[in-house]
């Protein structure tokens, strides 16, 4: 990429009207506001020796202890159990929304205020009514991904050959005109699909256990806390390895024996007192004034929340910033994994880098930064910019694979920038702002942890039993990443007018 | 795929001149015929009589396929049809796929279980047409695992499983070679009184098909009797504007 580097007759072409002209201005724009708005943000580091600390963590990792945690078989399995049956309740509940989802407007706009909380959220919402119990983890994880499973299966079936089904007689009854025209054809985008949000389900497992469910996330991070890093490096090893070996464990034959045997792992089960329960629902979560008919009271309860402007604006600034980070990540790392630069060796090496910054989850690459460097944006930039950049450079990497270049004997920064970048820098753009609507839920999120975003406010309006505010915040921030989410669709290189013949990767598969 | 006036402008039966033998099956009398806003034939009129053996010939793209799915619509129950490129399930066995043809004559259940685990009567019958036509043991197989040919005859066998009197082909025999192109082309004109059928090989449609109509232009710029015709009769269709 010279997009730096612009010679004078450069911004004759910068201003032209062809589809790179203007993937070129709309990545300049976004450094440009990112770099104008960094003043802004708190990237201070106030812990007083992160270099120890970081080398004391380092030991920790490379000198495991697998005995220190009392039932790490426990907590493993606990975090396959929340992540299979949230995930199978989610297709369960989503797969029928799927198939009105492109006929109704209200599913779809459910659909999308479901999804724009993120899971953790939903985690402290239900905790509220059904405590540390196996309905919190359930529903924490199955009713977000109901929402997206109906998404993006509805994505997927829309996007079949259609032609067997025309072929059939048109009495054929709509049952068997789906079971045997539509569901094989989508069945292997289907199942890949799933099959990727069952790795981010349990990532989502495991930072359930931020929330006290008893997941290898409630381990992590009290051993991180407490500095026993080499309890902590243990746990963190057993998840890599859990990812890393997915494909084996979680064979297909598998799912069924998994399925019956987690069943007797679920629990504890919750004894639910209905006439608290109605009393949350209709009552606690309520404002006040709203409960009372007094609208006049409402303003003085709005004044009563907290300043939510610094929050908004962090929140904002952090999505930006997490986006343009994770775009410079992906530019930087693809090459590493891919067939076109370096060895053997280095690739595995890169792989292996990358594959570690995609399965960390978000939430604990960030808390393991934040004791390094105190409670700053710094830390949560830099786990976002880092996981989701991996996760792009893997199939901005794969997509370039694909491609032979024209000039034989072309090596090195020229390959990069002459050959490789133009072509698949539409798709990485593309890729960019699928991820944007998940990194703002995440942005979010990582208040967490104590940055002063809106999930900051969520977190602590919780922990002092302010339902009603809570809630409203959690409103706000399912419009923010709505609106987000439609604004990055409208930049999406998929949106602005190209040329047809040239094919363009279906991210669809990876991304949501 | 939206169709104008291929219904309407019907003639009644018995003002056709009739030139050949069986009652007529279906017709356009200066119809229109289209699809997507799209004018393929502004004023086509061709009548199609029973026991008739019809082959379409002209370039790709001249509307041959207009031409057959607007017959299918006026036929609905008693045509056969294959389409073009096959459309088969990939993902599906061929066993599968032919059974497929008669989906619409079963119950939803019926359907649903077979998909499980096939109906015994439905495997002998289907067993029994694949033989006839070279796929046996072939019929458990993946259809994406088939070669070309034999995905052609596949999608074949799911027309004639159908079992209707009139058979409408777009291309059935493109993949396949020239000798079972022709047993093919018998096998079908064994089990249908009635056909019309897109082909690109002059050759066989000379040899196959009593009647020939040579599209072009938006017209039908030839239609007569397969004997009164030479393959260098047939060569004006193909040749570039």
């Amino acid at each position: 990429m010279s997009r730096n580097e612009a010679p004078a007759s450069g911004f004759n072409w910068l201003r032209s009207d062809n589809i790179g002209a203007r993937l070129l201005r709309l990545t300049l724009a976004m450094v440009a506001i990112m770099v104008v708005l960094l003043p802004l943000a708190d990237l201070s580091i106030t812990t007083r020796d992160p270099w120890t600390e970081l080398w004391r963590m380092l030991k920790g990792m490379m000198l495991p202890d697998v005995t220190a945690t009392e039932s790490p078989l426990h907590a493993l399995l606990l975090t396959i159990t929340f992540a299979l049956w949230g995930v199978a309740l989610g297709m369960v509940l989503g797969f029928p929304l799927a198939l009105i989802f492109m006929r109704s407007r209200l599913v779809r706009s459910l659909c999308a205020f479901v999804r724009a909380i993120h899971e953790l959220f939903w985690a402290l919402l239900f905790l509220q009514v059904f405590g540390l119990s196996a309905i919190t983890a359930l529903a924490a994880i199955a009713l977000p991904y109901a929402a997206t499973f109906a998404k993006v299966y509805a994505e997927i079936l829309a996007q079949i050959d259609r032609s067997p089904a025309r072929m059939l007689s048109p009495d054929t009854d709509r049952l068997s005109r789906f079971v045997y025209t539509e569901l094989p054809l989508a069945w292997q985008r289907l199942s890949g699909y799933t099959r990727y949000r069952f790795e981010c389900a349990l990532r989502a497992s495991v930072l359930l256990g931020f929330v006290g469910l008893p997941t290898l996330g409630y381990y992590l991070e009290s051993a991180f806390r407490q500095g026993r890093y080499h309890e902590g490096g243990a746990l963190l090893w057993a998840f890599y390895l859990l990812i890393a070996l997915l494909h084996w464990w979680a064979h297909r034959r598998l799912l069924l024996p998994w399925l019956v045997g987690t069943a007797f792992l679920l629990g504890p089960w919750p004894s639910v007192n209905p006439t608290l329960l109605w009393q949350f629902i209709s009552h606690d979560i309520w404002p006040q004034p709203l409960l009372d008919g007094d609208f006049g009271a409402l303003p003085a309860w709005f004044t009563g929340l907290p300043n939510l402007l610094p929050a908004i604006g962090n929140t904002l600034l952090l999505g930006l910033m997490s986006t343009v980070g994770s775009l410079l990540v992906c530019l930087l790392a693809w090459p590493l994994v891919s067939r076109h630069f370096g060895n053997r060796a280095t690739r595995t090496m890169g792989r292996g880098t990358l594959i570690v910054m995609r399965s960390t989850p978000e939430l604990l690459l960030a808390f393991i930064l934040l004791l390094l460097t105190g409670p700053s944006l710094l830390p949560a930039w830099i786990a976002l910019s880092l996981h989701n950049g991996a996760l792009i450079a893997f199939l901005a990497a794969r997509h370039a694979d694909g491609i032979t270049p024209g000039l034989p004997g072309i090596k090195g920064v020229d390959l990069y920038s002459h050959e490789l970048m133009p072509r698949i820098y539409p798709g990485i753009l593309a890729l960019l702002f699928y991820r944007a609507e998940v990194i703002m839920r995440e942005t979010a999120l990582l208040g967490m942890l104590g940055v002063v975003t809106l999930g900051f406010h969520i977190d602590s309006s919780f922990e002092y039993l302010m339902f009603d505010q809570a809630v409203a915040l959690l409103m706000v921030t399912a419009v923010i990443n709505m609106t987000v989410d439609v604004l990055s669709r409208r930049l999406r290189p998929g949106a602005l007018p190209e040329r047809c013949d040239q094919p363009r990767p279906a991210p669809v598969n990876e991304s949501v | 795929m939206k169709h104008w006036g291929c219904c309407d402008n019907l003639m009644p039966y018995a003002t056709v001149a009739e030139p050949y033998a069986g009652p007529m099956l279906a017709g356009f009398d200066h119809a229109r015929l289209g699809h997507d806003q799209h004018v393929v034939f502004p004023e086509l009129t061709l009548h199609i009589s029973q026991g008739e053996r019809i082959a379409l010939l002209g370039r790709s793209g001249v509307g041959k396929s207009t031409l057959l799915d607007a017959l299918r619509v006026q036929l609905g129950d008693q045509s056969a049809w294959c389409p073009q490129a096959n459309a088969l399930v990939p993902t599906l066995s061929a066993y599968h796929n032919i059974y497929m043809g008669r989906l619409a004559h079963f119950s939803r259940w019926q359907n649903l279980i077979n998909l499980l685990r096939p109906n015994r009567a439905c495997w002998q019958e289907i067993s029994a047409l694949a033989e006839t036509l070279g796929l046996d043991g072939l019929l458990h197989r993946q259809v994406d695992q088939l070669s070309g040919g034999q995905q052609q005859r596949v999608a074949i066998a799911r027309a004639l499983y159908q079992n209707r009197p009139v058979f409408l082909g777009d291309e059935p025999v493109s993949s396949v070679d020239p000798r079972q192109g022709m047993r093919l082309l018998d096998l079908i004109k064994a089990r249908h009184p009635t056909c019309v059928v897109a082909l690109h090989q002059r050759e066989l449609a000379l040899e196959h098909f009593d009647r020939i109509i040579g599209l072009n232009d938006g017209r039908i710029t030839i239609d007569a009797p397969s004997r009164d015709l030479t393959t260098d009769d047939l060569d004006v269709l193909y040749v570039p504007e």
